[in-house]
């Protein structure tokens, strides 16, 4: 079984490598297929592996040491048990139908094959962060996927806009890898030891209050992943990269990571309820107010990534509150919906020449039938209507949110629900109903058919992978604390059928508006709220005042008078004195007698006052 | 095997006199050929190196001046071995991408006496030679510098040359004085460092010697605020002189407070480790809001080696194996990044004339492959892991979290400035559009500079993937003299402190 392990990790890095030797040449189509097709075999093995670990047990090996010094040692050690061969085959999964997707996407771009250099080598981090045994090896695939994405977001360097985002992506996820990095060496001292298994042994012992800090750490480094407040910004920026690299990095996978990491250190997070709690609170708050930025955006990408941004909100609660296999759930769900959703997008901006703004859209149905229903679907396990996938996986959260008794948390989720479901479908309302809004010079047509086939998968997932939800709960809980809701049954029901309710007004509301009625009247948009909203709550516009320029104008500083005018003005100053003295006194040195004969008295002089007043000997 | 040591330091230097009879077209591939033989040499070293021993091999001994103590004292530990390795590596890879015509027979030779005492600096384990060849290095650059250097070059070498010069001076008080206290203590004269090793010094003294020592050190490294001669000295160098200094010149003052200052003043060094801390973390953080103002790209490299030797500086002194191995390993992982990034600089500079960043923009469309090897060791300067960079400064950063994690955490924000200025340079000459008409038919790399630099981009994945055989060694050496540090420490707060660094317990 090793042997598919192994290939599942390192067909993704041979594919990348492979392509990257052509990837300064201009297009040619089998870096694409063959790029896929080493994806599509680790997904092959993924799939091995899940049946292997399904009918036996997690996998576990140690390929080499890695790092060791002092008491530290650190090995490249690969576990494949039950979360980790969840996200393998989740990753893989949609990773595969990226790449075949970016085949037809990415079918006019001069530097195709250096695409595919790159998807495939955030595969490969991506699967190093899910497998490895030890927060170092995770850390590996952390910044891996992270430089990924760094060029990933900024491929299209030659935009001003592009380059920007990826450098902000990558160091506001420096920021939060800082955070983790601290907690890793928190840990080490602690334990002795970086292995996930030594680690969960030993915290049990550990001061709760050291637990504590490890968690909050730890989460402060997922937070910048996982994009969650306040380092959420770079997400919505980081539209600017490729529409598929949207869909697999910014959505189903790399995003997760954080998720990913609260529900492997379950078991330190058990201990910790607090901090759990503060978790959930994080979450259930970005739930809603990136749902709240998403409601009145234009941008057909951005209202995606902020979608993504509040449904991670929810994994985080699910997370925070130790119902961990239903975060996984709802990961696992939300991949499959939110890139489909994703590369519908992509077929949309294809079709309207990168146009992006839903407003000068409108009744695309005519044109793209297929995309307009794969994208609906995807609309509606969104906003969580049985039978689709989201409803299993989104409802289960509010019940754990109940559950636990935070009420104001369940109200918070409850909300958002209903905003959900009401931008998914203004979005796709204003996308293909109503009236054409573009030019006639402008003649939408479908993408091609392997596309729509390659996304034919995802799109039957997410309609019926909800209804694994009794298998996959006791596939994971033999490896996560299992956490199953309590409620009356009529408390049930009624919860349910409250947040189906809220999620369908908020479905026909936005039919009713932008079908019917045309949309809201202009004079909204010039109301306060809108434009808080449009704005994004400034909270972009203020890192920029209080962050970036002070920065730079205190690096200018220190610069321009610190350093020149004050370190490197006092070393020359220094010399200078020593210059100029020397100067001065060489006029001693006249080589006329007399002044030398007098130079000699002075100096007699001098001796004789030492001699008389200055007796250290005695 | 008897005396490789000597011919390892004696050899370029003998090639170097003899480089002057050799003709000036054919001196080029002269250099690089010396330059080549004298790498295997130091690969032989390595070879023949038993990685189980930890103290000092090839030892070779014979007296100079018995009377005063002074003996040709030479040997290597696992300490040592890969900074004589990476001065020969650097110096090969610098003569193979040189670039300059005029006077290059001179600047051959130069480099190679050059090559010799930094070899040298690292082999030797009598003081008095040791001091010898730390001031002697300072010549060649001196020359290098000053003759090949761009337009303020004079003023660049002088400053360079006595900065560096009058910081040595106390050091040399510093070595007589020790000198003394071992002849008093023992009634015979020696500057042998495993000699000294033995002697117990009162608390008092190793404070005064290890500020002695300390001075000569931290111009060298460079330390805040002696740092200023370095952006000028960078900024006038010609490439190879910038390339020497970075990789091996500044790691001379790092090695020196590995080898003396913790050695032979433990108790001192516990003492100073908050202040020394401090200092590092201004340099961390103060060169690297320096680095992100500069306009020229030379010089956002060179404040970025001031950056990343503060976290070397935090390593050393975190007093524990992790630490101390840690810094050791980001010494040569700074040398190979640094030395290539300032190649790479040499490389457009060579094209254009011209290091601002705003005369560049877009130079990913126009020289691919440069932007590549560029992105590569611009993701090992950040320290990425994988690649060569993170594993220094990982264990120099975990290793002092045992001893403070405020500084920690601190200086641990170097890996966000450590993006910022170098991902802000990055977008400002790679991406973009091409603005500039010049720059539109800029030359992609040529073999020569591929060859040199492809050498180093393997190095840094393949020490960022399988660091170990060079960690192990490293390791071993510096868990022998944290022993050492103990057992001679004189307080009991010193034991304790070293103790505490180097076990695993409770820490917040």
């Amino acid at each position: 079984m090793e042997k598919y392990l192994y290939i599942a990790l390192f067909a993704p890095l041979v594919g990348s490598l492979f392509v990257a030797l052509f990837a300064s040449r201009p297009k040619m189509l089998f870096t694409g297929i063959l790029a896929s097709a080493f994806i599509g075999i680790s997904m092959i093995a993924s799939f091995v592996l899940l049946f292997h670990v399904y009918n036996h047990e997690p996998l576990h090996v140690e390929m080499m040491d890695w790092i060791s010094a002092g008491n530290i040692d650190i090995p490249f050690g690969f576990i494949v048990d039950e979360v980790s061969v969840i996200m393998m085959v989740t990753v893989t999964l949609v990773s595969t139908v990226v790449h075949v997707y970016s085949i037809g996407y990415m079918d006019h771009d001069k530097s195709f094959n250096r695409f595919f250099t790159y998807l495939s080598a955030f595969v490969f981090s991506m699967l190093i962060l899910v497998m490895s045994d030890n927060f170092v090896g995770l850390f590996i695939g952390w910044e891996g996927v992270g430089l990924c994405s760094w060029m990933l977001i900024g491929f299209w360097y030659h935009k001003h806009s592009a380059s920007w985002a990826a450098n902000e992506a990558f160091i506001m996820n420096r920021i939060a890898d800082l955070g983790m990095l601290m907690g890793l060496f928190l840990i080490y001292w602690n334990v002795g030891s970086l292995q996930y298994s030594d680690v969960f042994e030993a915290v049990k012992t550990l001061n709760p209050a050291l637990v504590g800090t490890i968690g909050v750490l730890l989460f402060i480094g997922a937070m910048g992943k996982s994009a969650q407040f306040p380092l959420h910004t770079w997400l919505a920026d980081a539209m600017e990269g490729p529409t598929p690299v949207s869909a697999l990095i910014h959505a189903a996978t790399m995003v997760t990571a954080g998720v990913y990491l609260v529900i492997r250190c379950g078991e330190i997070y058990t201990i910790i309820p607090q901090v759990g709690f503060g978790i959930a609170c994080l979450g259930a708050f970005v739930a809603v107010f990136a749902a709240s930025m998403a409601l009145v955006n234009n941008d057909l990408k951005r209202i995606i990534a902020y979608s993504t941004l509040s449904q991670l909100g929810y994994m985080f609660v699910a997370g925070g509150l130790g119902a961990y296999w239903i975060a996984l759930f709802h990961l696992m769900t939300h991949a499959f919906f939110k890139s489909l959703l994703f590369l519908g997008a992509g077929n949309v901006m294809h079709a309207m020449h990168d146009e992006l703004n839903i407003k000068k859209m409108g009744g695309l149905y005519g044109s793209m039938k297929a995309t307009a229903i794969l994208m609906s679907v995807a609309s509606v396990a969104l906003a969580g209507i049985y039978p689709f996938a989201g409803f299993f996986s989104k409802d289960k959260i509010l019940e754990v949110a109940f559950n636990e008794g935070a009420y104001f948390l369940w109200f918070a989720l409850f909300i958002g629900a209903g905003l959900t479901a009401f931008y998914s479908f203004r979005l796709v309302m204003l996308v293909f109903f109503g009236e054409k809004k573009y030019g006639h010079e402008l003649h939408p047509h479908e993408a091609q058919p392997f596309v729509i086939y390659a996304l034919m998968p995802l799109g039957l997932l997410a309609a019926i992978s909800g209804f694994f939800e009794h298998s996959f709960r006791e596939f994971t809980t033999r490896l996560l604390s299992d956490y199953g809701v309590h409620l009356e049954h009529h408390i049930e029901v009624i919860l349910i059928a409250s947040t189906l309710g809220i999620a369908i007004s908020g479905i026909a509301f936005a039919i009713y508006m932008y079908g019917k009625r045309g949309g809201f009247s202009a004079c909204w948009e010039k109301s306060f709220g809108y434009k808080v909203l449009s704005n994004q709550y400034y909270i972009p516009k203020l890192y920029e005042m209080v962050i970036i320029k002070p920065f730079g104008v205190a690096s200018e500083f220190m610069w321009k008078k610190i350093d020149v005018k004050i370190v490197d003005f006092t070393v020359d100053l220094i010399a200078r004195v020593l210059y100029a003295s020397g100067e001065k006194s060489r006029k001693m040195q006249s080589g006329n007698l007399s002044d030398m004969l007098r130079w000699m008295i002075v100096g007699i002089v001098i001796l004789l006052a030492l001699a008389i007043f200055y007796r250290p000997m005695v | 095997m008897d005396h490789m040591l000597s011919l390892i330091i004696f050899f370029p230097f003998v090639a170097g006199l003899l480089g002057f009879l050799v003709n000036k077209e054919s001196i080029r591939s002269y250099g690089v050929v010396i330059a080549g033989i004298e790498f295997l040499l130091s690969i032989g070293l390595w070879i023949a190196f038993d990685t189980a021993n930890a103290g000092y091999q090839f030892v070779e001994f014979s007296a100079l001046i018995p009377s005063f103590g002074m003996s040709y004292y030479l040997g290597v530990d696992g300490i040592s071995l890969f900074l004589v390795v990476l001065s020969t590596f650097t110096v090969l890879v610098s003569l193979i991408a040189l670039n300059i015509d005029n006077d290059v027979k001179n600047l051959i030779i130069a480099v190679l006496f050059l090559e010799m005492t930094m070899v040298a600096v690292f082999l030797c384990l009598d003081v008095i030679l040791f001091y010898a060849f730390w001031e002697l290095s300072l010549v060649p650059m001196l020359y290098i510098i000053g003759a090949w250097g761009s337009a303020n070059r004079v003023y660049a070498a002088i400053k360079f040359f006595l900065y560096t010069f009058a910081g040595s001076v106390l050091m040399l008080v510093g070595i007589l004085y020790l000198g003394y206290l071992y002849f008093q203590a023992t009634g015979v004269w020696s500057f042998s460092l495993p000699d000294w090793y033995l002697v117990q010094l009162p608390f008092n003294v190793q404070l005064w010697l290890f500020g002695a020592f300390f001075l000569a050190f931290a111009i060298k490294v460079p330390m805040f605020p002696f740092h200023t001669w370095l952006p000028y000295a960078h900024g006038q160098a010609p490439t190879i002189g910038s390339v020497i200094l970075a990789a091996v010149l500044l790691k001379m003052g790092s090695y020196g407070f590995v080898r003396f200052s913790l050695p032979l003043f433990p108790d001192a060094t516990v003492y100073f480790v908050y202040p020394i801390a401090i200092i590092a973390v201004i340099m961390v953080i103060y060169a690297a809001m320096v680095a992100y103002a500069q306009e020229d790209m030379k010089q956002v490299i060179a404040y970025s080696s001031i950056s990343h030797m503060g976290i070397v500086v935090l390593g050393t002194f975190a007093l524990n194996a992790e630490g101390i191995t840690g810094s050791i390993f980001l010494m040569l992982s700074h040398g190979i990044v640094s030395g290539a990034l300032f190649m790479l600089v040499g490389v457009i500079y060579d094209r254009r004339h011209t290091k601002l960043m705003s005369e560049f923009g877009g130079l990913a469309t126009v020289m691919p492959n440069f932007a590549t090897v560029y992105g590569i060791m611009l993701m090992a300067s950040v320290g990425l892991p994988l690649t060569i960079g993170f594993v220094g400064e990982f264990l120099s950063l975990a290793g002092f979290y045992r001893v403070d994690w405020l500084v920690t955490m601190l200086a641990g924000s170097g890996i966000i400035l450590g993006a910022v200025y170098m991902l802000s340079l990055y977008k400002k000459s790679f991406f973009g559009v091409v603005t500039k008409e010049e720059n539109r038919t800029l030359k992609d790399l040529n073999a020569k500079e591929l060859f040199a630099l492809v050498p180093m981009v393997a190095l840094v994945i393949a020490l960022g993937v399988y660091p170990k055989p060079v960690l192990d060694t490293i390791d071993i050496s510096v868990k022998k003299m944290i022993v050492l540090m103990e057992a001679k420490a004189i307080h009991v707060e010193t034991k304790a402190f070293l103790i505490n660094a180097n076990s695993i317990g409770e820490v917040q």
